[in-house]
């Protein structure tokens, strides 16, 4: 690659950095996920500045003759895994949030009844 | 075991958009089995649901969103658990299922012993047996749960059945989302429970749509038998013991 265009990667590395810094400052990322994000960027940060001559290694490491390939498969591979947390994410989220539709229901029907009880006390 | 009198039973009604079809239903119960308690639970209607079944003697659960079926039947689980009920049933809100065979569920329990009782269309051929290709469809799910379960059942996605206390503490516990109906069987049968079936009969729909269309009707077809594949990769719930139950 030459130099321009690492320069160009390291800039955009450098956007999401920012980015998620960005998010992080403003806590619009939970703790859980800003862990995650900040290691990510800066390992984005890391790849794109120093990384380049590594891939041609571990290219070779991976018996794939193309290197820029082995880059997609890293990329598609950490972003597949990325995905499959955000599905047990929201999986864990959807059962929350039914365990407390539930209990809303249970709740107010109870409240309801309480207060109908009480209605018929002080009529009585 | 206590009488028949002494026991508590609850009918959990889940219903989504019923204001035309529950009054009818809310009538004939209350006319037939004043001694069980009626509890609607509304998944979030945008009809008036609500309004619609406070006219009657019942108890209304109001689900703040709609939480589809197995949601809404299992709120009305977690109050039959929480408040000691003895059996609980559920039924349609629609009009398919017809009161006068909660007698036949209740008898049935008793008699076999079992965990739960399935009311089947299927069992002997009578009333509604809906269109031939749901049929089709049913009868697939049949089989492939009689086989994993090892016990014949005919009408597995059925929505009228009735639970003993054994069976509403696995299921307040946990209960299906996806395709309730049929998985909730397999559910109970891991955890060591007993299920059998007993003939009923069944209507079409009174008014309204049903909640399965064509294309939801396919998509069901193929996701439920992957649903269960899923269930059974899950790991076991362990049942409650007899007397932590009972």
């Amino acid at each position: 690659m030459t130099e321009h265009g690492q320069t160009f990667v390291f800039l955009l590395t450098l956007l999401i950095f920012a980015l998620v810094l960005g998010l992080v400052r403003m806590r619009k990322i939970t703790e859980h996920f800003a862990v995650l994000w900040v290691s990510i960027s800066v390992g984005l940060l890391l790849a794109s500045s120093v990384g380049f001559p590594y891939l041609f290694r571990i290219a070779t490491l991976l018996g794939i003759p193309y290197p820029p390939s082995a880059l997609f498969l890293l990329v598609i591979f950490g972003l597949t895994l990325l995905v499959i947390q955000l599905y047990a994410w929201v999986s864990k989220l959807n059962e929350r949030s039914r365990a407390l539709a539930q209990q809303v229901a249970i709740l107010g029907e109870r409240l309801d009844r309480m207060v109908a009880e009480r209605e018929r006390g002080k009529a009585g | 075991m206590e009488t028949n009198g002494a026991r508590r039973g609850l009918v959990i009604i889940p219903a989504y958009n019923e204001e035309q079809n529950l009054p009818g239903l809310l009538r004939r119960l209350r006319q037939l089995y004043p001694q069980l308690e009626v509890l609607v639970v509304n998944d979030g209607s945008t009809d008036r649901t609500s309004e619609v079944a406070l006219q009657h003697p019942v108890r209304l659960l109001a689900l703040p969103c709609n939480l589809g079926v197995g949601g809404a039947v299992q709120a009305g689980l977690m109050v039959a658990w929480q408040e000691h009920y003895d059996f609980a049933i559920q039924m349609d809100g629609d009009g398919q299922h017809r009161p006068e065979d909660i007698a036949g569920l209740l008898a049935a329990l008793d008699r076999s012993g079992s965990d739960m009782v399935v009311g089947s269309r299927f069992l002997a051929t009578a009333g509604y047996q809906s269109t031939a290709a749901r049929r089709v469809g049913i009868r697939f799910f049949s089989r492939l749960l009689s086989a994993l379960c090892r016990t014949p059942i005919t009408d597995a996605t059925s929505g009228f059945r009735i639970w003993n206390r054994r069976a509403i503490a696995v299921l307040a516990q946990h209960y299906p989302e996806d395709y309730p109906e049929v998985e909730a069987i397999l559910l109970l049968h891991r955890a060591g429970l007993r299920i059998s079936e007993v003939s009923v009969n069944m209507r079409g729909r009174a008014a309204g749509a049903s909640s399965i269309g064509w294309m939801a009707a396919f998509s069901y077809m193929i996701k439920t038998p992957l649903a269960i594949l899923m269930s059974l990769l899950r790991k076991r719930e362990p049942g409650p013991s007899r007397e932590e139950a009972m």
